[in-house]
């Protein structure tokens, strides 16, 4: 194996959540706003609220952060989209939506963040929405984290008695660099145990107390968003890297990660990788974006779990599609969907699996899950999803034909935002998933299903000539 | 989710005169709830959990409540909470034990947990007990996969499950 050597300085978002390599998780609390300020929280604020809104997001799209909640859009790039405000004009309400939905399986990341450090995240959250000139924020935090709802309204709490947040204006009424105060309210809204709310504009359908059936675009949301006003839709991790790279600056940050080996976009700073499945010691590492994922396993996860051999593993959430046997080596950046036939780099949390799985049963887990979780809207998923996972469990029982595989590559093919037959990218995720398994493993799905039976007709007499 | 239809022809719907949205629950949804919104309907998810929250599940009464207090249609109450799996339209055991079922704690034998429940308290998944006590079900990934397998004991995460695990943290749930 080659070595591999770092560029993250040390910790950055885990800066103080105690994690391996650095420190032991055992030592891991909640950070109260007295312990954050005390570690030098807010500074990244406070340096923000004295630099025009121009020169944060100037700074911003220097580091070419990209947006770490699946898509990899640049962050400081999505900002611009925003009307312009003149300056001294009251543009009326803007909103922040902040996506802690977290339900791609495999991805447990966010949930760290606000486990233990929710005033990193609420500093990114003032410094966006100064930046951007948003006046109201609500976290968007999946059903089941109960806990870290609470977490995050008692740090929120904290905040709002520390004058972070409020009417007199960040930061206790500082006088910004635009002139004036600039006030935040920041709240808290619960999901309800729905995955689609995910998705940027079924979020904002869910803020708006519907159903949370995504939008047809354009208008994007940064247009008309929430309540019909321009939204900015942030994923927890990416808006917890702003408070060190307006400290920092936007050079410190390309310091880290890597460029780009294909031309690409590059893959700058660091990323919470949550790591699940046959490894002896799971859990969320932060590292350097262009890690090999078999660094990531041997090194941090203390390898395969039983000693067991790498059979593949899902590259960053179950909708990516995954990595076979011989692509261990893979860096986890964003050029890996175009370099390794995935979707890409997703959550960039992997679930790897050892050479005793059985992938059939893997695609039957998937397709139950995107099935359950398609919203209705359009046929293709809506329909698609319910085929394929009858059809992966009849051949995962053994009743299959090799035509039934063939029908399900044809499904999976056909759905998604990208072939243009439905309006969001579940149905994508549906389709990667299944596709890359059945075509990085087809030997084991062959070796499940019967051949097709074909026909053979003979004709005899008079019709045998014509 | 909401497309996949529930028989509803046959269900009585129960009335009782004292409100579920008491005078209490709508004071605090007055104050801390709707100034965040631009629209009443905005606090709708924030009101839906306070019933469920509160009674366990939201009876039809409690929906056409709310549709009153926030001044919406009954209709577009019932839409709206029909599609989300957390709120229940029908009554559930006093306490929720939820397995995880997705990727991460299939691979981690999420199956001896569903297993035990299935067994200690003798119903399937999706059942709830005869005395009430207790209903069980299996979720989607439930945001913890590093400590597979994995399960919501009514609003308490249990990571790294054994079967003599959950079968204790059912006999404290019902202690309770
Ligand atoms: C079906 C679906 C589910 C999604 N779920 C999440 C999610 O749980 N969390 C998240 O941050 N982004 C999720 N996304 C991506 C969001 O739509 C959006 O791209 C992201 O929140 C933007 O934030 P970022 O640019 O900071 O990454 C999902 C997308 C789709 C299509
Ligand atoms: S692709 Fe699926 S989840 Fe997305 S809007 Fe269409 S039906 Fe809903
Ligand atoms: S797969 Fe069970 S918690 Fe994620």
């Amino acid at each position: 194996m080659t070595a591999y050597t770092p560029k993250m300085p040390g910790p950055v978002l885990t800066a103080r959540i105690p994690t391996y390599p650095w420190a032991d998780p055992k030592d891991r609390h909640i950070v109260s706003y007295d312990e954050y300020t005390r570690t030098g929280g807010y500074e990244g604020l406070r340096k923000a609220l004295g630099m025009s809104r121009d020169d944060i997001i100037e700074e911003v799209k220097g580091s070419q952060l990209r947006g770490r909640g699946g898509a990899g859009f640049p962050c400081g790039l999505k900002w611009t989209f925003l009307p312009k405000v003149e300056p001294g004009t009251d543009p009326g309400p803007r909103y922040l939506a902040i996506n802690a939905d977290e339900s791609e399986p495999g991805t447990f990341k966010d949930r760290l963040l606000m486990d233990f450090d929710p005033h990193l995240l609420l500093e990114g959250i003032a410094i966006a929405c100064y930046a951007c000139h948003l006046q109201r924020a609500f976290i968007y935090i999946r059903g089941e984290y109960h806990h870290q709802a609470m977490v995050l309204e008692q740090a929120i709490k904290e905040a709002y008695e520390a004058k972070v947040f409020g009417p007199q204006g960040l930061l206790d009424g500082t006088e910004t660099n635009a002139g004036g105060t600039f006030a935040v309210e920041c709240h808290v809204h619960r999901g309800a145990g729905a995955y689609i709310c995910g998705e940027e504009t079924a979020l904002l359908e869910s803020l708006e107390g519907k159903r949370g059936w995504p939008r047809v675009k354009p208008p994007f949301p940064a247009v008309k968003g929430l309540f019909g006003r321009p939204t900015i839709i942030n994923n927890v991790e990416t808006l917890a890297h702003l408070p060190s790279i307006i400290e920092n600056g936007h050079q410190w940050f390309c310091g880290q990660g890597t460029e780009s080996s294909i031309g690409g976009p590059p893959s700058f700073g660091s990323k919470l990788m949550g790591v699940s499945g046959h490894v002896n010691r799971p859990g969320v590492y932060e590292c350097d974006l262009g890690i090999p994922l078999k660094v990531l396993v041997e090194d941090h996860c203390q390898g395969m779990r039983n000693g067991k051999k790498f059979k593949g593993a899902i590259a960053g959430g179950v909708s990516t599609g995954v990595l076979g046997p011989d692509e261990f080596d893979a860096p986890m950046d964003f050029d890996i969907g175009r370099k390794y036939n995935v979707l890409g780099l997703g959550t960039a949390c992997p679930t790897i699996f050892e050479e005793d799985t059985d992938m059939v049963g893997v695609a039957r887990n998937i397709a139950r899950f995107f099935k359950h979780e398609s919203c209705g809207q359009c046929t293709p998923c809506r329909e698609g999803s319910g085929w394929l996972f009858q059809l992966l469990s009849r051949i995962e029982k053994g009743d299959a034909r090799t035509k039934d595989l063939d029908l399900v590559l044809e499904i999976a093919t056909s759905m998604g935002a990208m072939p243009g037959t439905t309006i969001c990218g579940l149905a994508d995720g549906n389709n990667w998933a299944v596709r890359t398994i059945v075509n990085k493993y087809r030997e084991e799905f062959e070796a499940r299903v019967r051949p097709s039976f074909v026909p053979v007709t003979m004709s005899v007499g008079a019709a045998a000539n014509g | 989710m909401a497309w996949i239809t529930k028989p509803s022809g046959t269900m009585a719907v129960e009335q009782r005169s004292e409100p579920y949205l008491t005078e209490d629950m709508k004071n605090s949804i007055r104050e801390t709830y709707l100034p965040r919104y631009e629209t009443s309907k905005g606090a709708l998810l924030p009101t839906l959990h306070k019933l469920q929250h509160t009674y366990g599940w939201i009876p039809r009464q409690a929906l056409m409540e709310a549709a009153d207090f926030l001044d919406l249609k009954p209709a577009d109450v019932i839409d709206t909470a029909s599609f989300y799996e957390e709120f229940w339209l029908k009554p559930k055991g006093e306490h929720v034990i939820a397995v995880c079922r997705s990727i991460a704690c299939e691979f981690c034998d999420h199956k001896a947990i569903t297993d035990r429940c299935r067994e200690k308290l003798g119903i399937e998944v999706g059942e709830t007990t005869d005395d009430g006590k207790f209903t069980l079900v299996e979720l989607e990934c439930l945001g913890a996969c590093g400590g597979a397998p994995v399960a919501l004991v009514d609003e308490k995460l249990h990571e790294n499950l054994s079967p003599d695990e959950i079968d204790r943290a059912i006999d404290e749930a019902r202690s309770h």
